[in-house]
């Protein structure tokens, strides 16, 4: 028996190399669930996963994993195969010569036939476990959509009949783009995006929604508690709160849609579209060179009046145009956002009048969705707007950028 | 009844539940190890059904505690009936009883209110305890969830330590509106259920809708599953295609036309917009089945 717990710990460990946390109570489920369900491989695959797994998207990692790791008698010669052509030999197969010896009761201390060797091949394995789990990590990032899908072709066929599926499949998918950056979208990530953000778009009205509840609550009103509570012989009994200060935003919204950044401007202006119920004023504009109202219809971004597409960015313009709207736009309770890389191609940046606006309203955000080591070269300008305002937030991914707009609201 | 993994997969069939070997295995574990079973995955896949199959199965009770926004400790475990309380107090001090004496009865189980949870622990019979939806529950119910997940025992001030004398058979599930904590998952073994294949829905279509034509069946499960790939709003649910099949046996459609879709499409979806982007692109769905 010690054998198989040895084996299903090294499991493990090669499971938490390839970034699946797995607790040890978890651990001595998986060993109780293996001890109940058997040795049946596939059944033992699903045991193992309903202790060990607890997302669906670590799936995946698991089934490659125990592929490779307990190589059943049919699957063996198909892995050696397919090892032939990197590795001069491996050892698969392990689990199976001790699963026998372990039905057979042979002594425990007996050491499995050519216990020694597989060892040192194991963590060998263990170490190219380790090097495949990281550069799959890196490749998710930078390589194009292309390869991926060849790559999900060549994925073993080991993993799970055709049977599950579509909705697993796109949550773990969508963990993936949450974290690629949005300079490395393509229009096709893009578009998988665009499939996957209603749900993006419940979760955050969701996570605001609570939000603005908890705020609209209130805070205790300490001193008012008090003082009722002595009519009640000084127990505790209702909770006073401080009357909620009436507290209007008016959120304005101003997005680079120019090549650079358009997927993240696109995505961004939409999540505010589909959180617009919790908003009170939102206005919405698009800008390159000029300011254009955006709006969504139908899923399509539409301004009025349309954008140049081919024009180059030239925000020192846009402060201007907005200066001159002022009195509309921009009072007391507005908080803007701007989303852009503050490349302006070397025209004047007109940082001045972003002080000026930034001082007739209450917040101005700047959402900018590029490395930190990048700010400030080349034609960026977006130190000098730095200075000018209050919040500079990075959102290089999805992931940042619904972190970035929950902070604003 | 004797726990294997044959009797369970026995079981389930009895109970009509039509399912794969990844939930046999994980229903055989939660029997087993006696652990509690979280299921995930999109709604209308059958995760509620879960429970009220096992119960089925066992013959146990089904206790089913409906989460949502706010629910709280007095709604989900115990509350003490005041009304009662006040009563008894009353009648007592016209008797000229002494506090002890009253205190005593006062905060007995007679005034008990038994929610959902207590109710499963205290139970002297095996019970099925469904959880449903936790993810639509507060973190902090989550949290004050833990204690009786992993020990199934519950302590009210007043009584003391209840410990189940029958460990129920507890099933969660989750809809994912927002993730759960890493400590309930510890403590939970987790099943993942996804919308059935083409065939296994046949299957389930054919058991639950007696006298279903066994062409329509098969007609009917591939249209669904074409829906669900089609990115709708609201995929349909397993339930909603037993609906629609039925409607379909019900008005005597022997095939799947186009007009026999669209005057009935009203079961499967219920979103208008679905509707419009399904009844637009019904061609090539029809033509792709």
């Amino acid at each position: 028996m010690s054998t198989l717990r040895d084996e299903i710990l090294r499991f493990i460990m090669e499971l938490r190399n390839a970034g699946v946390r797995v607790s040890v109570a978890e651990t001595l489920d998986a060993m109780n669930a293996v001890a109940a369900a058997g040795l049946d491989r596939a059944r033992m695959r699903e045991a193992m996963a309903a202790a060990l797994i607890k997302d669906e998207a670590d799936r995946p990692t698991f089934d490659a994993l125990f592929g490779g790791f307990f190589a059943g008698p049919r699957e063996r010669g198909q892995t050696e195969a397919k090892r032939a052509g990197t590795q001069s030999s491996a050892a698969p197969g392990a689990m199976r010569s001790e699963g026998e010896s372990f039905r057979a009761g042979k002594s425990r201390e007996e050491p499995t036939p050519g216990g020694q060797p597989k060892t040192a091949k194991r963590s060998e394995k263990s170490a190219e476990a380790k090097t495949r789990a990281e550069s799959e990590k890196n490749r998710e990032s930078a390589e194009t959509s292309g390869e991926k899908k060849q790559r999900t072709a060549e994925r073993p066929s080991d993993t799970e009949p055709a049977e599950n599926g579509i909705d697993a499949a796109r949550r773990a998918r969508l963990r993936v783009l949450e974290r690629t950056p949005f300079e490395n979208y393509g229009d096709l990530e893009y578009e998988e995006v665009r499939d996957l953000l209603p749900r993006l778009v419940r979760g955050f009205r969701v996570r605001l929604g609570r939000r603005l509840h908890r705020a609209r609550i209130g805070r205790i009103d300490f001193r008012r508690t008090i003082r009722a509570s002595i009519q009640r012989g000084g127990s505790l009994v209702d909770l006073r709160y401080r009357s909620p200060r009436p507290r209007r935003i008016d959120l304005l919204v101003l997005a680079d849609v120019s090549g650079s950044v358009r997927h993240c401007a696109a995505l961004m202006l939409e999540l505010v579209a589909g959180a617009r119920a919790h908003l009170s004023h939102v206005r919405c504009f698009a800008y390159i060179d000029r300011l254009a109202e955006a709006d969504f219809v139908e899923g399509h971004l539409v301004t009025t009046p349309a954008l140049d597409v081919y024009a180059r960015s030239d925000f020192g313009r846009v402060l201007t145009e907005l200066w001159d709207r002022r009195e509309q736009l921009l009072n007391r309770a507005t908080v803007a956002v701007i989303l852009g890389d503050g490349r302006n191609n070397r025209r004047p940046a007109r940082a001045d009048l972003l002080r000026e606006a930034a001082r007739r309203c209450r917040a101005v955000l700047w959402l900018i969705p590029e490395e930190p080591a990048r700010w400030g070269t080349g034609d960026s300008a977006i130190l000098q707007y730095q200075r000018e305002i209050s919040t500079l937030l990075p959102s290089r991914n999805l992931e940042e950028l619904e972190r970035a707009m929950l902070k604003i609201a | 009844m004797d726990i294997t993994q044959e009797s369970v997969n026995e079981g389930l069939r009895r109970a009509k539940y039509v399912t794969n070997e990844r939930v046999e295995t994980a229903i055989f574990l939660a029997l087993a190890l006696e652990k509690p079973l979280l299921v995930e995955g999109p709604a209308g896949a059958g995760k509620t059904e879960i429970a009220k199959v096992l119960s089925e199965m066992l013959g146990a009770e089904l206790i089913r505690l409906q989460c949502y926004e706010g629910l709280d400790e007095a709604r989900a475990l115990y509350e003490w009936n005041y009304q009662k309380q006040l009563l008894r107090l009353q009648a007592d001090e016209h008797q000229g009883m002494r506090w002890e004496d009253i205190s005593e009865h006062l905060f007995s189980r007679d005034y008990l209110l038994e929610r959902p949870l207590l109710h499963a622990i205290s139970s002297p019979h095996k019970t099925v305890l469904l959880i449903d939806e936790i993810d639509k529950a507060d973190e902090e119910f989550e949290a004050f969830l833990l204690e009786l997940l992993s020990d199934f025992q519950a302590s009210i001030p007043e009584l003391g330590t209840i410990r189940a004398i029958t460990r129920p058979v507890v099933v969660l599930t989750s809809n994912r509106v927002r993730e759960l904590s890493e400590a309930l998952r510890r403590r939970c073994l987790h099943l993942f259920i996804d919308f059935p294949g083409i065939e296994q829905e046949r299957k389930i279509i054919e058991l639950k809708v007696p006298g279903i034509d066994a062409r329509l069946a098969t007609e009917a499960a591939k249209f669904v599953a074409a829906i669900r790939k089609t990115g709708v709003h609201k995929s349909p649910s397993i339930a909603e295609s037993l609906d629609w099949a039925r409607a379909l046996t019900r008005l005597g459609i022997k095939e799947l036309s186009n007009d026999a879709i669209k005057s009935t499409l009203g079961l499967l979806l219920k979103h208008e917009d679905d509707r419009a982007k399904v009844e637009q692109k019904l061609a090539s769905l029809v033509a792709r089945r």
